[in-house]
Order: structure tokens, then C-alpha cells, then sequence
């Protein structure tokens, strides 16, 4: 497991990582959602022994914290996980894969571009060229939730109040827009993760 | 002179010269700014050099504009000089390393740093199934 931070500042990352042991990374310049075209966070990849991409993006939590908002629980992927690394059975086959994750449109690679230089003028307290290059950002890539909702808390907006739940709704009836494969439904998982 | 913050495979400050959309660096500085190296084959990195049909496009007395010598390498560049004395550039990946990644299922490699700040790479857990999580704090 190596977990990726897709965040501003170590200090945002320490409270949700406390006690685990395996590798978490901090990715400040959403390196990560540029080159896999990751459009949303919880995403999960499979990447196997020789360096070669399993399962390609997908949604997945690692617990049932979100189950009633956003109607997904952990259980079924964990289940799949444990098989291929057990089994080394994947659940899809190489063309589904080839074609699970649309690449980002040229707007939303713009997007990201913008995204970074406004996180870079934050931080050096240019405040007004942080804030038009974000709001730039945002008008870019209005299904990226790993622009437009990563912005928020850098505009001084709260990503988990009701801005946030309106323009979540807004994506959800456009029919949640994501690069890859939907979260896996099915039983729960066994007890003992 | 301007100090610009570049953002491409690494964060780092370049001194420039700003004309319009332009930003004016030594060509020595390149490789730092972005990467690659301006030869006389064209702009060159390892092994790899993809030739520059029109260098008077790219250069201009004798200093390289990192804007173009971007878009040579088909990588999409946002450039915001409004403040003269602080400009920033930032520069994507070229699309087709990513399109390439997505089809052939071949996983990109990345150096991230871990919350302390030491820089690790994808291919450290070569040899073994890696379940790359993204999260966040927001």
C-alpha cells in the first residue's frame, strides 16, 4: 500500500495518517492526478509485480466512514484486493482496462497547470495572483473534484460545508463525472481487514 | 531581470527576462527550469532529442524562451507575467506519456516526498503488487 496526499501541507495530512506504517507521500502539485488522470479522491490503482497497471483507476474507500453519503462501502474491493494479491485474479479484463480511464481533456490539464501556480503564489503571499489563478482553475475543470474541491479550503471556502454539498449535488446530476472505473458494489466485507 | 517560479517536473526559480508572453532565459538554465538541455540536435534529455525545426522561434539574442522550448516538447504551458518582478510558468507533461501510460497499462514512474520530506519513487516497490492510494484532507 502507498498512500498519496494529494494536499497543500504535511501538517494537513498528519491527523489522518496517524499510526499507519505504510508509505503515505504528499503530492502538492497533483503530480499524481496529472499522470494516472486521477479526477476525484478516494482512487485506487493496481499496479503489479513488473510495474504494469492491474486495475486502473477506480473509486474505493478503505472503510465504510462515507457508506451514508456516498453509498459505497469498503468491503467489496478489499474483497478483490485480497484476491489478487492472494490469487492474483483481477476482476477485469485488458480491454476494459485499456479503455476504463478517459485522458483528461486539454482544459482540465490546464486546469491543473493554474492550480499549481496559485498554490505556488499562496505560498509566497502573493494572495491576488493565488486567487485568480485557482478561480481560473475551478472554471476550467468544473468535474475535477481534485481541482474545484481542493481549491476550496486555498479560497478560504470549507470543502465539507453546504458550498460544498451544493456544487457535489450539481456534479451527482451531471452523473458524477470521474476518470475510471465506479467503486465496486456487491456484499459487504468479511470482518477481519 | 524577473526571478521566475517554474513549475514543471520540480519547483525552482529561474532568472528571465519577461517580453510579453515571453520568458527569456540563459540556456544554461534550461535544464534546471525544465529538464532538457538545448543542443544543437535540438532539446535534448538522456537519450532522447526532439528536433527544432525553427530555432529562431526559441531563441532570441541568445537567450531561450521557456515558453517556447515547451510547447517544442508538446507540453501545455501556462504563463502569468502580470507581475513583472514575480511571473510564474508552469508546465504539464507532454499528453502522450499520458495517453500512452492509460493504454499501454504501463505505470508512470514519480518521485513524491513522504510527510518528512525524503523523495520516494514508484519503482523503490518494484517486484511487488503496489495498491496506490490517492486521498486527501479535504
Amino acid at each position: 500500500m502507498i498512500a498519496v496526499a494529494i494536499d497543500e501541507s504535511a501538517d494537513d495530512v498528519r491527523p489522518w495518517v496517524d499510526g499507519i506504517t505504510m508509505p503515505v507521500l504528499l503530492d502538492r502539485e497533483h503530480l499524481l492526478t496529472e499522470v494516472f488522470a486521477i479526477s476525484n479522491v478516494p482512487a485506487v490503482v493496481w499496479i503489479d509485480e513488473a510495474g504494469r497497471i492491474a486495475r486502473p483507476t477506480a473509486v474505493a474507500f478503505g472503510s465504510d466512514m462515507f457508506k451514508d453519503f456516498t453509498g459505497v462501502g469498503a468491503g467489496p474491493h478489499l474483497d478483490a484486493v485480497r484476491r489478487w494479491v492472494r490469487e492474483g485474479v483481477v476482476d477485469i479484463d485488458t480491454d476494459t482496462a485499456r479503455n476504463a480511464v478517459p485522458d483528461l481533456a486539454d482544459d482540465e490539464v490546464l486546469a491543473r497547470l493554474h492550480f499549481r501556480i496559485g498554490t505556488a503564489a499562496r505560498r509566497d503571499g502573493n494572495d491576488t495572483t493565488a486567487r485568480t489563478h485557482l478561480e481560473r482553475a475551478v472554471e476550467l475543470a468544473p468535474d475535477d473534484l481534485t481541482i474545484w474541491r481542493a481549491a476550496m479550503p486555498l479560497l478560504g471556502e470549507d470543502p465539507f460545508g453546504e458550498p460544498f454539498f451544493a456544487k457535489f449535488q450539481a456534479w451527482q446530476e451531471r452523473g458524477s463525472p470521474f476518470h475510471g472505473l465506479d467503486a465496486m458494489t456487491g456484499r459487504d466485507a468479511q470482518e477481519g481487514v | 531581470m524577473a526571478t521566475v517560479t517554474v513549475i514543471a517536473d520540480d519547483v525552482t526559480t529561474v532568472e528571465a527576462r519577461i517580453d510579453g508572453e515571453r520568458v527569456l532565459i540563459d540556456p544554461a538554465a534550461l535544464p534546471a527550469a525544465i529538464g532538457w538541455t538545448l543542443k544543437p540536435e535540438g532539446l535534448c534529455r538522456d537519450d532522447v532529442c526532439v528536433p527544432v525545426r525553427d530555432r529562431t522561434t526559441l531563441l532570441v539574442d541568445g537567450q531561450v524562451d521557456l515558453v517556447a522550448a515547451a510547447a517544442a516538447l508538446h507540453r501545455p504551458v501556462v504563463v502569468d507575467t502580470v507581475d513583472p518582478v514575480h511571473p510564474y510558468v508552469a508546465v504539464a507533461l507532454p499528453a502522450e506519456e499520458r495517453r500512452r501510460a492509460l493504454r499501454e497499462l504501463e505505470a508512470p514512474e514519480f518521485t513524491l516526498p513522504d510527510l518528512d520530506g525524503t523523495p520516494h519513487s514508484l519503482s523503490e516497490w518494484r517486484g511487488r503488487k503496489r495498491l496506490l492510494q490517492a486521498f486527501s484532507s479535504w
